[in-house]
């Protein structure tokens, strides 16, 4: 009996004794709230490609982008490619943390675009983890450039359509990479072989060296490399690119070399001709700032 | 006699904790702004608990919880001034006594000792807390690269606010 009681007092020593060295482990019972993972990606584009990310509500984005001439084309006499550069400039706006409008235009086959893009889903940590951010991108894209075949075409013959998931996922605070499904549709082929629908798989990541440089990579698999057949065969090839993103503030710099030139989406994603093994290369630019609109 | 012993024990874990008191809605404001840039931000979700009895008191908070108005300031102050990935929270645990904290204030991993004035009355029950105080960035390691130390400030001022609520209740 003796010895219970003995046990007992220890017990209820030891226990006073925890519940007042607890106080400080009650700070660590962290209440409920999700914690979203940020800056996953730098900017809104990888490379060519979209990142999962989108401008904050009320942040008004612009970014202009060049692509310079080929390696293979007189590179000295054509200033290492910038007199033949190409050039697309966006603008864009976060209507709220979530959705993202824009409008861009692109010299190549003088297209313009309009896009919308939708964070459904976003990775974060906390009472309900969730491994990944999905987010949903639509483009519609509107060739400006006439027609040569000597064939009076319709308004729609010029769209095109990209659709586009991004999953992406944070691994840790230098490495993130996404898989980005995609289709691609367009109102117009050369032939009647020649699918309307093309389906592409983008994966790209980046590792930050540091807190403002980063390495990026890309490359899509495409559904079809080939348009027409015989004389009139046309070959693409898979688009690919490493870059630099350098962050200074309120900018982005996005330098890379891939084997694309055009920078609307159909067009580099699925129709992009350059063949990186003859050494069809190709330096750029994406430059976005942004600015905060409203507050 | 076991049983007893039993209630004494159970009456006296509970005597211990009603002098426990904590929320997790506590409001802490920081600025570090400067006449070119206004640096502001707030979280309303810190954990704060304080023990009567010893007078320990204790506040922490998530740093990706603070709400800042411009979305790029508050990417840039998590993954650039404060590295939240590496150093997910901020803490002061310390005793308050007559009128001041005095205790460990960690922030980006360093801590430091610190000594600040702060009010801790009760009111219907509630202990209401409430202090503001300055820090130097420098201090904490937080390192802010020249091309905006125009913009920054070199110390922030901090002000918690908290109602801390009887445990037991």
């Amino acid at each position: 009996m003796r010895r219970s009681l003995y046990i007992f007092l220890l017990s209820l020593s030891v226990l006073s004794a925890t519940a007042q060295e607890d106080i400080f482990d009650l700070l660590d019972e962290e209440s409920e709230s999700a914690q979203y993972t940020y800056a996953t990606f730098k900017g809104t584009k990888l490379l060519n490609g979209q990142t999962n990310e989108t401008p904050g509500q009320g942040v008004l984005q612009y970014i202009i982008s060049h692509r310079f001439g080929s390696f293979t084309d007189e590179y000295l006499y054509n200033f290492f490619g910038l007199d033949n550069a190409h050039i697309r400039m966006q603008l864009d706006y976060g209507l709220s943390d979530r959705l993202n409008m824009g409008i861009g235009r692109s010299s190549v086959l003088k297209t313009s675009d309009v896009f919308v893009k939708y964070r459904a889903l976003r990775q974060k940590t906390g009472a309900n983890p969730f491994p990944l951010s999905l987010t949903l991108y639509s483009a519609l894209n509107y060739r400006g450039a006439r027609f040569t075949d000597g064939i009076d075409h319709n308004n729609s013959d010029r769209l095109s359509y990209h659709h586009q998931a991004v999953f992406a996922r944070k691994f840790n605070e230098r490495f993130s990479l996404l898989l980005a499904p995609s289709v691609v549709h367009w109102n117009l082929v050369p032939g009647p072989e020649d699918p309307n629908d093309t389906y592409h798989l983008l994966i790209g990541g980046r590792y930050k060296l540091n807190k403002r440089i980063a390495l990026t990579s890309e490359y899509a698999f495409s559904s079809n490399r080939r348009y027409g057949s015989g004389a009139t065969e046309v070959r693409f090839h898979n688009p690919m690119s490493v870059g630099v993103d350098i962050e200074t503030g309120g900018h982005v710099f996005q330098f890379h070399l891939s084997n694309t030139r055009a920078m609307s989406d159909p067009l580099w994603m699925a129709q992009n001709p350059y063949n990186a093994e003859n050494g069809s290369l190709f330096l750029g630019f994406n430059i976005s700032r942004v600015f905060t609109v409203d507050q | 006699m076991k049983n007893i012993l039993l209630t004494v024990l159970l009456v006296s874990s509970t005597f211990v904790s009603a002098q426990q008191y904590l929320t997790r809605e506590a409001r802490l404001n920081f600025d570090a702004g400067s006449p070119l840039e206004d640096i502001e931000a707030f979280t309303e979700s810190g954990s704060a608990v304080y023990d009567a009895t010893t007078g320990k008191i204790g506040v922490q908070v998530l740093m990706t919880s603070f709400q800042f108005k411009r979305a790029l300031m508050q990417e840039h102050f998590n993954e650039n001034y404060v590295e939240s990935e590496k150093f997910p929270k901020a803490s002061f645990k310390g005793t308050y006594s007559e009128g001041n904290v005095t205790g460990g204030l960690t922030i980006h991993g360093v801590t430091k000792e610190i000594r600040v004035p702060a009010r801790l009355n009760k009111e219907s029950g509630n202990f209401i807390l409430v202090t503001s105080f300055d820090i130097t960035l420098a201090d904490f390691d937080v390192k802010i690269p020249s091309a905006v130390a125009n913009k920054i400030s070199k110390t922030a001022s901090i002000q918690v606010q908290a109602t801390l609520k009887n445990i037991s209740k």
